[in-house]
This record gives structure tokens, C-alpha cells and sequence, in this order.
């Protein structure tokens, strides 16, 4: 019983997987699906030719929006355990330092004033969301109080400022063309995915995941009091930097890529904290796992739900946000577990 | 000498809250730190620590100064019990035991089954090993202090800084756990400071004491030497004198108490 919980995760996230990949406008079934895997990789002489149109559906629309939708969700979710972990919090956020805000003021600001820039709304996103995290990080050294909830004071800041920026943007833009444009991305969306985007979020994501799996354990003394941490050890000042540049650098590139995705990195820690337990060696995998597994769910309703498109974040919000309060009330739930006073 | 302390003056901000700190204190020894609240004794802990830099003096642990060294180093000579402790997470008490050995660990690694093996003969040691699965959130405050008592244990310095390890615990656990730090300093010839608000556990268990007042050293020496009306009256206030009780028993008791029916 206790090993099927464990493995959970990677059932789900299989099962998924084909799923996904066999819906949408145009269905194919699971043994087409694995019929072009496998002629794709070099096999077509066992499983027969596959139809051009099918081939250039799956490979070109379907399978990058998969695999960011995957990378995406692993990225966000596993910011959220680490900061929740450094900020000893359970309901830290990944966008807690402003990464988000800074991210979206970016992305406004290319869409209204920066058009024939080279840089494009998803680099300038980057850029602003990198920006953000680092004047929240450069004001909270600044103060003669090194602890980290300056840091997320300061971030708070810093959020406020871009969101406020990024409204200013919003009163001046143009209604139809350029402020649509700002709304559908703040809201997030995995419509205009293709191979570029993948090529430039995969590998970040693959990187800091890979990390933070190697660097995982560590992050159990992160979430000491500050002083205990230094006791046994670890200095808390140089670690706490590591993590927030490995998992700013992953939230950066993903909601550069698809904009701002509401309640993801908030939830699936505490998913998976209820899973396998809070040491985060155990915690790290599970939760890019299932971070992963369940971007790819809710984007697969957000596509075939309905003959349009639906804002990423409004389904993960449907979906996440009744679970949390589920979550809160049933007694073995991630958060009051770790609160309980004896 | 295991620890001293030499000519330390420390603060926070423009007063020093020590000045002019001298103490030293040898291995195998159980040294009681007491003064009132505000005296100055977490200070002086998070000075020998390293945690807090000194405005002058220095502090120098089994020869090395402790300034110098990086965190990992002052991790492998000093092992912590803080006053009280509460984790965001539901750790077990075993993970939280396991995080003592961070300092012997590669910032890669994490425990496997050898550091397991030995974290659970520390709970043996201390006798917890029935609380070794149980989450650490949902201990009493006496078991928490056993677990981070184990913790420091498991982290196997040669000197240990126990920081009001009493504060929140009933009669009969503060007495458990001042002869489990007893027995431990002396079957491992460790060193240990102990903070201590009731001078009655420093006079029964310490082998020497130092009386801190207002961020000075108000006297230091062997416990039956210093625990003495004088001194008492000088670290803690008028109101304490040191008396035998009729088993024979020393003890520290208020001169006068209010309302006494």
C-alpha cells in the first residue's frame, strides 16, 4: 500500500500522458498514437506509413504544447516547495518574490511599446521577471536584518510596484487589439506553444529540476529556524541564494513562455507532501512529477473542453482551488498535519 | 581548555549588551550560566556560536578561533539545543535527528542507511526510539526538547551549548533532562554550557558556574564555591538565599515570599 502511494505519481502521470496525446480536434487512439512514436523513430517499416496530416497535428501542434505544458508544471510546482521550504511557509507561492509581476509587466510593456524590439514579449518578460526577483533580493540586503522574511517583504514590494506598472500599461492601451492581448496573457495560455518556446523552457527546467533533486535533502534544513540552520552547518545566506536563482530562473522561462498560471506551485507541494511525506528528498521528485502531470490535465480540458481556447489559469484555479480547501479540511491534509500543537 | 572566552564585548546595536567577558571551561565539564533575564547569557551562547560577531575579544573553541571558520567547521566542534523548536512541515522526529549530521555530509549527499543505523542508537541513548516515527509537531514540548537534545547528540561535537533547554518543560522533565545531559557529558567527556533560570538545577547538576550580571561577569568557579548567599544576591536580586533542607538537601530558595499562610 505504501509503495503504490509512493509510485502514484508516475502511474498518473503515464496514463495521462497517452491520454493527452490522443485527444483533441483531431483524435487518434493510443495505439496510433504509439504507431507514430514509432515510426518516428525509425520503425515505420513494422507499423506501417502514417498520414501526413496526422504526423504534422501530432508532432508540430501537439506534442510541443505537451511537453511545455509538462515543463511548465514541473517548473512552478517545484518553486513553490522550495520556497515555501526557505520562507518556512506552507502557503508560499512561486510568485512571491515577483517574479510573476514582474514577468507580466515585461510582457505588457513589449506588447505596447517595445514592438520592433528583437527581444519579443517572451524575452522581455524574461528579463522583467529575472529583474523583479533581483531588486526584491538586492533591497532585502540592503537591511541590517538578513532574515528571509525581509525578503519576502521586499518582494511584496517589488510586486506591488510592477502590478501597478503593469495596470498604468493596461489604462493606456489601446482596448481592442493591444489590451486583449495583455488579458489573455496575464491569464495564461498554451496556445501559441510551438518547438522554439520548448527548446528554450525545456532545458531550463530540466537543468534546475536535475538540481534541485541532486541539492534536495539540503532544503530539509533550509526550512529550520534561521539560526538552527547555521548551528548545524549551513550557511543559510549562501544556500538561500542558490535556491531562489534555480527556481527564479525556472519560473522566468515559464511564464515567459505562457504568462502567469495561478495556483499550481501553491498546490502540488501540498499534494505531494501528503504523498510521500515532508523530507524533501523524497518531496523534490514527487512534486515536478506531479506538477507536471497536472499542468498536463488541466491544459488538455482547457483545449477540448470547449470549440475555443480558455485561459490556462481559470482551470487550474476551478480545479486547484476547491482542492485546497478540500485539503484543509480532511485531517491527514498537508497543511494542518504540519501544524498540529500538541 | 575546551572553550574561552577572552576579553568579549558584544552587541546589537551602539550599548554592548557584554562587556569585558572572560570564562573558561575544560572538557568533561558541565558549566551552569546564570543571570537574569536580559543578563546577557544567549548573547554570550550566540558569541561562542559564532552566530553573533564580537565588537572586541575573541572566542576560541578546542584551539581554533571560531570567527574564522566557516559554518560547516563550527558545526563539526559545537552542537546546539535551542530553547524551543517548531517545523513548518510534518517531519518525523527521525528526519528532524538526521539533520544533525549535515555538517559530516557532502552538500550532495543526504543520509542512507549508516547515518539511519547510528541516529536511531542516538534514540536508544536518549530513550525516545518510540517517538522516532511519530511527526515532530505532534510531540509535547518535553518530548520536542528529548528530539533536539538527540539531534545534538547525533551531531556529535565535542562541545554542546544547550540554550534554556528547561523553558517549557514540567518539574519531573527538567530534572529527565538535566541527568541526561549529566550523564552525557560525562560518559563522552563533552563539553556543555547551559542557561539555567532556576539556580536549585545548576546547584544539583553543574560542575562549575559562571554568574552573569548586566553583561559582566559577576563570578565563575566551582558550583558549591559560587552558589552562595553573596553571589546569589548579586546576580539574581535581594530576594534569594541558599538553604538546607531538613533531608539535607541544598538548595536556593526566596527569602521571603508574600501572603505565606
Amino acid at each position: 500500500m505504501k509503495s503504490l502511494k509512493r509510485h502514484l505519481p508516475w502511474i498518473i502521470f503515464v496514463v495521462a500522458l497517452f491520454w493527452s496525446l490522443s485527444l483533441g480536434r483531431y483524435a487518434m487512439g493510443p495505439v496510433e498514437v504509439i504507431k507514430l512514436l514509432a515510426a518516428r523513430m525509425g520503425l515505420e517499416h513494422f507499423v506501417g506509413h502514417q498520414s501526413p496530416e496526422m504526423q504534422l497535428v501530432f508532432f508540430n501542434i501537439r506534442l510541443p504544447r505537451i511537453l511545455m505544458s509538462i515543463a511548465v508544471g514541473s517548473g512552478i510546482s517545484l518553486a513553490g516547495v522550495v520556497f515555501q521550504a526557505l520562507f518556512r511557509n506552507p502557503l508560499a507561492a512561486p510568485d512571491i518574490l515577483g517574479v510573476t509581476a514582474g514577468g507580466c509587466f515585461g510582457a505588457a510593456l513589449s506588447i505596447m511599446l517595445l514592438t520592433h524590439l528583437a527581444l519579443g514579449v517572451q524575452g522581455s518578460a524574461f528579463v522583467f521577471a529575472i529583474a523583479a526577483v533581483s531588486i526584491a533580493y538586492v533591497i532585502a540586503n540592503h537591511s541590517w536584518d538578513k532574515s528571509s522574511s525581509v525578503l519576502v517583504i521586499s518582494g511584496v514590494v517589488v510586486s506591488a510596484v510592477f502590478q501597478a506598472g503593469l495596470s498604468m500599461l493596461m489604462y493606456f492601451a489601446e482596448p481592442y487589439d493591444q489590451l486583449a492581448k495583455i488579458v489573455f496573457w496575464t491569464m495564461g495560455s498554451f496556445h501559441i506553444v510551438s518547438w522554439a518556446q520548448v527548446k528554450t523552457t525545456l532545458p531550463l527546467v530540466v537543468a534546475g529540476s536535475c538540481l534541485l533533486t541532486v541539492f534536495g535533502w539540503r532544503l530539509n534544513i533550509m526550512t529550520q529556524n534561521e539560526e538552527d540552520a547555521l548551528s548545524l552547518g549551513v550557511d543559510v545566506n549562501k544556500w538561500r541564494l542558490f535556491y531562489v536563482v534555480v527556481s527564479t530562473l525556472m519560473v522566468a522561462s515559464s511564464v515567459a513562455a505562457v504568462g502567469s498560471i495561478s495556483w499550481v506551485g501553491l498546490i502540488i507541494p501540498h499534494i505531494a507532501r501528503y504523498l510521500v511525506g515532508a523530507d524533501h528528498k523524497r518531496l523534490v521528485p514527487a512534486t515536478a512529477v506531479l506538477g507536471g502531470t497536472f499542468l498536463l490535465i488541466m491544459d488538455t480540458i482547457a483545449r477540448t473542453i470547449s470549440a475555443s481556447e480558455i485561459p490556462i489559469s481559470i482551470v487550474t484555479s476551478i480545479f486547484g482551488a476547491p482542492f485546497l480547501g478540500y485539503l484543509l479540511m480532511s485531517k491527514k491534509g498537508g497543511l494542518s498535519a504540519g501544524e498540529r500543537a500538541s | 581548555m575546551s572553550v574561552q572566552v577572552e576579553k568579549l564585548t558584544a552587541g546589537y546595536g551602539e550599548e554592548p549588551v557584554l562587556m569585558d567577558v572572560a570564562l573558561a571551561v575544560r572538557e568533561g565539564c558541565l558549566c551552569g550560566l546564570i543571570g537574569r533575564n536580559g543578563s546577557g547569557k544567549t548573547t554570550l551562547m550566540r558569541c561562542i556560536n559564532a552566530i553573533l560577531k564580537p565588537l572586541q575579544g575573541r572566542v576560541i573553541v578546542s584551539g581554533k578561533e571560531v570567527n574564522k571558520l566557516s559554518r560547516d567547521k563550527v558545526a563539526r566542534l559545537i552542537s546546539v539545543v535551542p530553547q524551543g523548536s517548531y517545523s513548518p512541515f510534518p517531519f518525523s522526529s527521525l528526519d528532524m535527528i538526521l539533520m544533525g549530521g549535515t555538517a559530516r555530509l557532502r552538500s550532495w549527499q543526504s543520509p542512507g542507511d549508516n547515518e539511519k543505523d547510528s541516529a536511531w542508537k542516538v534514540c536508544k541513548d536518549v530513550g525516545i526510539t518510540a517517538l522516532a516515527s511519530t511527526p515532530f509537531n505532534h510531540l509535547s514540548g518535553g518530548q520536542k526538547q528529548l528530539v533536539m537534545l538527540a539531534r545534538a547528540l547525533y551531531q556529535d561535537a565535542p562541545v554542546m551549548l544547550l540554550d534554556e533547554p528547561n523553558s517549557h518543560l514540567d518539574f519531573c522533565n527538567q530534572h529527565r533532562m538535566m541527568g541526561l545531559v549529566h550523564e552525557i557529558v560525562k560518559s563522552k567527556n563533552k563539553t556543555a554550557l547551559i542557561t539555567l533560570h532556576d539556580p536549585n538545577l545548576a546547584l544539583h547538576y553543574c560542575d562549575e558556574v559562571v554568574m552573569l550580571k548586566e553583561g559582566r561577569v559577576v563570578v565563575s568557579g566551582i558550583t558549591e564555591d559560587v552558589i552562595n548567599g553573596d553571589y546569589l544576591e548579586m546576580a539574581l536580586g535581594e530576594n534569594v538565599k541558599r538553604d538546607t533542607t531538613m533531608s539535607g538537601l541544598t538548595v536556593v530558595v526566596p527569602k521571603n515570599v508574600p501572603a505565606q499562610r
